[in-house]
């Protein structure tokens, strides 16, 4: 039983970490639907530097780079060009999906390094998630860089006559932003299951974003929500810890697919966004030109 | 922007032509071959030799060109799948899912009529191929319908929901094919039911008829879009939705409109590639592959711009790459995954290239300082 | 900062050019203001104020010219150095974001707020401001709560904090109701006595320029044509100069039979987008050959309640008769059908669709026609001959039909839309602000168009901001005040001040 709990946990730090990078990105309005594209890159680039490289410590910051330029990659079609957020998210997506699949396959197998160590089988990462969203959380509401940084994201116009600098506020948002996916692809493929194959996030990236729209916005909610889909997801994968002599597990792999999209209807409904309100930031997923 | 003595201004396009729009495209796959030229330097291959084996093998081969135009038609309808709701500003990536949802239809239809491995079936084989097909346009519409649905009465976000659906069947099919599953084989290895011979659809030239039936689609959507009344309410609501409910659109109409027909047109691409293309004839082990295959669709679809006819030599550019691909991996021994590496790199390629559609570039010399 | 003294020349601008394609927008323009005086700067729709305001806020570079603040030549790259040097800023579109607090607007952007937000050093010092002119604001408050007023007010505040020695007032009295404005401008006139200067950009609202300013410039065709101490000028005068003639204010309304009801609404309440109740219980009738006029300031319900009417927005409860027959359930399509006709406020977003030929266009409410469609195929032939006659008929300036609508300009669009919904003969017609962003001539071309239709038998729901225009063209006028009608008068009886004071809430009346 502890041990799916402390699982569900590992799992669910993936969720977090992606999910909290995805809302930092949406806060300033710029949208990227390929978070798992992001993830992928985090992942395999991760995974490739530790497995030469015999560190943990590169192979984490190799990942956090990657999700950085890829970050920054989404920022300069978004922002500087100024495209469609969905199109160029699903670009990231697509090249993450291609070339990660090209670029790690020569590698494809176990990490073979010594695990890293948990505590009573939680990974000391899944603290690492919950300071970071509580940092994350501060940072947004009670410093003036969140401030801006909501702001760009409510009405960049506004920002701008306020004096904001809202292009280069946009590109620390999606920079932040990746290297946060970065990194909780890195520790899906460091930590969480270090062997390498090809696509073989399977979807965590597009539950994350799935995550951001649940959350309201808001960190703490994404850490409950974050919670949850890491109990489901650990559930769907090994159903055995808690049921006997269950049904297929391959259709327990639908579940948390099927419970994304019936939540994610709730969510949309009338009666929900008539009670909880409309928390999401008004400018998601338009680019902002002068003028 | 200054460049030397030149100024470079950015000037919006309020529109392109037809052929503006081609040649950026066509220049933007140029660049893409051109950057994926770089991966076969590192790997050690002349890229002018890898691209020479790459198109020989894909379109001149006798073996070659028939695996091209099998994938290319997957792709075409594939990329249908996609257009249809783009049209309405609709995203469907749910191609794979839907596809495999249209292939399961099929054998459903196949098993319950008795048209399995050495069985002689109940009925004759041409209207069991009907009946297949049918199954598999209802497979495909009924998982189509969901996304659509919600779309269209919520406003759930489509690409989140049409994903997912993709991951839901991808492990349906595994559910059915493997271990013990009811579509299951007699092998035993994790791979579904051969069809009888009697429901094997004829080739005319080697090509299965599911090649006509794309292209007449080609003509059939392109005309839908152009000239009829459907059409024209689906791309009213794709350019604006609130003007399209203002002149009397119903906004869960279309949705569910596209997104079905989205998926009836996906579940072809399932019913082709895996019950009318010559050699298979069944649900295989590596069915994955073929749902990584779908994505290529919303390539088709973006560089196309919507436009059915033109998909046709996207499809079979990129049916052939990715079949070429797969044939130089082995034969110059490459890594695994050229034809992946392919599909990420003309993605982001053609993403930067959008910017060309918006924007003209204008160079004039500087004018002095004020 | 040096300090100020009463009648220092705080800002000045002296041959401000700026060109654009086939334009000269401002021509050779010579400007200044005094500390503690209060300035206004007159003009039309195109006057080129528009420019002018952007030049002297630094939005716009201009192409010849020079800006001196406080006696030293500057240069305006950005707001930002506007900002700086003491130029504040107050919207028409209010810049604020309605989803943060007051507080965390007025500090957004300001130098000082520090790493990590002070919000209580920041609170106290912006609640002491707010004590200082009489104007409580509850600063924790969300801004999408405020009312217009305060709005305007939390601009000011947010300049003033920042810092500004001189405000610009983009048309400050447009979106509110007489009581609001009479507040307003005495919290200038406190603000004019600490030295502050005033520039406020008008258009419409004579009388108020005529009430608070000491001097006037007025501009025409990008020109400044005169300049003018408040005190020696007359209504009259600041129209002459404005227009370029004398102008009579006046539309023959003329005599048209009112008819049987065509239109009844019972009881009807509901929700707006964010789900706040819109609209509370409101009853009326329209009848064949009547303008109906709703007069209110934007965001009391009017938009929900056209929206209802023409099937794009479900009720709450009540009931809505066409024709006797009850219409609650039908859907706009159906609406489109039986006669309804809808021009929307959003011409650009929803009364049309850019990337749509003219002819496209035409089809938006032709596309559900019989005659217009065989076989599901659209009959291309007989669209483009109807827009060209319509184009024809309603003067709509354009090369082509075949252009994209995004290319016409706001008159011109609003002339196609007129004529797409008039070409249908509509037994009703709802139009909510019809002449919004028109220029004078497209204006009166629209009021027109509304009057002939009246004359011609159709009921029309009018729903309009500009009190002017409501008693000019209604037959009865019902106030609107958060979704609620005040009470509804008939023309004859109308009094300007009266509906003024109904529209911002005040006189509640038990509905008759």
């Amino acid at each position: 039983m502890w041990e799916f709990y402390a699982r569900s946990f590992n799992a669910s730090t993936i969720f977090m970490v992606a999910a909290l990078g995805e809302l930092i990105g949406q806060r300033a309005g710029v949208m990227n639907v390929g978070v798992e594209g992001a993830m992928l890159f985090g992942a395999t680039i991760g995974f490739i530097v530790a497995k030469t490289t015999g560190s943990y410590l590169l192979g984490f910051l190799a990942a956090i780079a990657v999700g950085a330029a890829i970050g920054a990659l989404h920022g300069f079609f978004s922002i500087t060009l100024g495209g469609d957020q969905v199109v160029n998210g699903m670009g990231i997506w697509i090249l993450g999906f291609g070339l990660t699949a090209y670029i790690g396959y020569p590698y494809t197998g176990p990490l073979g390094l010594e695990r890293i160590p948990s505590v009573a089988g939680i990974s000391p990462f899944f603290f690492l998630g919950i300071v970071l969203i509580a940092v994350a959380w501060f940072v947004l509401f009670k410093t003036n860089v969140g401030l801006k940084l909501r702001s760009v994201g409510e009405n960049p116009s506004v920002a701008e006559v306020s004096g904001v600098n809202v292009v280069r506020t946009r590109y620390l948002s999606v920079i932040t932003s990746g290297m946060f996916m970065g990194l909780a692809g890195g520790i899906y493929a460091l930590d969480y299951n270090p062997v390498w194959n090809y696509n073989f996030l399977m979807g965590w990236g597009f539950v994350a974003l799935a995550l951001v729209f649940f959350s309201m916005w808001n960190p703490f909610i994404l850490l409950g929500g974050s919670v949850l889909f890491g109990a489901l997801w650990q559930l769907s994968l090994n159903p055995e810890l808690l049921f006997e002599d269950t049904v297929s597990r391959y259709i327990w792999r639908t579940v948390p697919f099927v419970v994304t999209i019936g939540a994610l209807a709730l969510m949309s409904t009338q009666w929900f966004s008539s009670r909880w309100g409309a928390a999401k930031p008004e400018a998601l997923g338009m680019p902002y030109e002068k003028d | 922007m200054k460049l030397g003595r030149y100024q470079i201004k950015l000037e919006k396009k309020s529109g392109f032509t037809g052929w503006q729009a081609a040649v950026i495209s066509i220049v933007a796959i140029l660049f893409a071959l051109f950057l994926v030229g770089f991966i076969f330097l590192q790997a050690g291959v002349d890229p002018a030799l890898g691209y020479q084996e790459i198109f020989s093998y894909a379109f001149l081969n006798p073996f070659g060109l028939p695996l091209t135009l099998n994938r290319a038609v997957f792709l075409l309808f594939c990329s249908f799948a996609f257009i249809v709701p783009i049209r309405a500003g609709l995203w469907n990536i749910g191609m794979a899912g839907q596809a495999y949802a249209g292939a399961l239809g099929a054998f459903a239809v196949a098993l319950a009529l008795g048209a399995k491995g050495s069985q002689t079936p109940s009925l004759p084989g041409g209207a069991l191929v009907g009946l297949m097909i049918l199954g598999a346009m209802l497979g495909g519409m009924a998982v189509g319908a969901i996304p659509g649905i919600l779309k269209g009465k919520f406003n759930t976000n489509e690409i989140v929901t049409t994903m997912m659906i993709n991951f839901i069947m991808f492990w349906l099919v595994a559910y059915m094919i493997k271990e013990g599953g009811p579509f299951m084989g007699s092998g035993g290895e994790g791979e579904g039911f051969k069809l009888t011979e009697s429901v094997r659809p004829p080739l005319f030239k080697d090509t299965p008829f599911t090649l006509w039936v794309s292209l007449a689609l080609a003509a059939l959507l392109y005309i839908l879009f152009a000239r009829t009344k459907i059409g024209y309410q689906i791309r009213a609501f794709g350019s604006s939705p609130a003007a399209a409910r203002y002149a009397g659109i119903s906004p869960v109409k279309i949705s569910l409109l596209v997104f079905v027909a989205g998926g009836l047109l996906a579940g072809l691409a399932g019913y082709h590639y895996f019950a009318a293309v010559p050699g298979l004839y069944k649900i295989p082990k590596n069915y994955g592959d073929f749902g990584d295959l779908a994505f290529y669709g919303i390539i088709c679809g973006l560089i196309s711009q919507g436009n059915p006819l033109a998909s046709i030599p996207l499809a079979l550019l990129f049916g052939g790459l990715t079949n070429g691909g797969r044939f130089v991996q082995g034969k110059l021994q490459l890594g695994f995954g050229i034809d992946y590496a392919l599909l990420g790199v003309v993605m982001i390629i053609l993403v930067a290239f959008q910017f060309f559609f918006r924007y003209r570039i204008i160079l004039k010399k500087a004018e002095k300082e004020n | 900062m040096t300090d100020i003294k009463h009648g220092d020349i705080v800002l000045a601008a002296k041959g401000i050019t700026k060109r654009y394609p086939g334009l000269v927008a401002n021509d050779r323009i010579d400007f200044e203001i005094k500390a503690g005086e209060i300035h206004a700067i007159l003009g039309e729709n195109g006057a080129g104020k528009t420019t002018l305001m952007s030049i002297l806020f630094g939005l716009v570079q201009p192409d010849e010219g020079e800006i001196y603040a406080f006696g030293k030549k500057v240069h305006f790259r950005s707001p930002l150095d506007a900002i700086d040097l003491g130029v504040g800023m107050v919207h028409q579109t209010r810049k604020l974001i309605p989803a943060h607090t007051v507080l965390e607007n007025i500090l957004l952007g300001h130098p000082k707020a520090g790493t990590i937000l002070d919000m209580k050093r920041a609170g106290e010092e912006v609640a002491q401001l707010c004590k200082h002119y009489n104007y409580p604001l509850d600063l924790n408050a969300k801004v999408w709560h405020l009312a217009e007023g305060e709005k305007q007010m939390v601009e000011i505040f947010k300049a003033l904090y920042r810092g500004a020695k001189v405000l610009i007032m983009d048309e400050p009295t447009s979106a509110l109701a007489p009581p609001e404005t009479e507040k307003l401008l005495e919290s200038i006139q406190v603000m004019t006595r600490d030295e502050l200067a005033i520039v406020p950009f008008i258009t419409h609202k004579l009388p108020i320029v005529l009430a608070v300013s000491h001097r006037v410039t007025i501009l025409r065709r990008g020109q400044v044509v005169a300049r003018l101490d408040t005190k020696q000028s007359t209504e009259q005068s600041l129209a002459r100069e404005m227009v370029g003639r004398d102008v009579i204010f006046r539309l023959e309304r003329g005599k048209a039979a009112r008819g049987r009801s065509i239109l009844r609404v019972e009881n009807l309440s509901a929700f707006d987008d964010k789900g706040a109740q819109a609209l509370t219980d409101v009853s009326f009738d329209v009848h064949e050959g009547e303008i109906f006029g709703i007069a209110g300031v934007s965001g009391n319900g009017q938009q929900a309640l056209a929206e209802v009417l023409a099937g794009l927005r479900k009720a709450k409860s009540g009931r809505v008769l066409f024709d006797d027959a009850e219409i609650s359930h039908l859907t706009s399509l159906q609406r489109w059908q039986k006669g309804i006709g809808y021009i929307p406020a959003e011409q650009r977003t929803v009364g049309s669709i850019g990337n749509f030929s003219l002819v496209e266009n035409m089809l938006m409410n032709y596309h559900f026609d019989d005659a217009f469609s065989k076989w599901g195929f659209l009959n291309e032939k007989k669209a483009r001959q109807l827009t060209e006659a319509l184009i024809a008929e309603y003067g709509v300036a354009t090369p082509s039909p075949d252009v994209k609508a995004r290319g016409l300009s706001g008159g011109n669009l609003q002339k196609l839309i007129l004529a797409r919904v008039f070409s249908r003969k509509p037994r009703l017609i709802i139009v909510n602000l019809p002449t919004q962003g028109l220029d004078v001539g497209a204006t009166e071309f629209v009021q027109n168009k509304l009057l002939e239709a009246r004359k011609s038998g159709a009921g029309i729901l009018l729903i309009s901001e500009d009190l002017d225009e409501i008693l000019a063209l209604s037959d009865r006028i019902a106030p609107i005040y958060e979704g609620k009608f005040m009470d509804v008068i008939p023309a004859e009886s109308a009094v300007r001040e009266t509906i003024g004071a109904l529209m911002a809430g005040l006189e509640k009346k038990a509905a008759a």
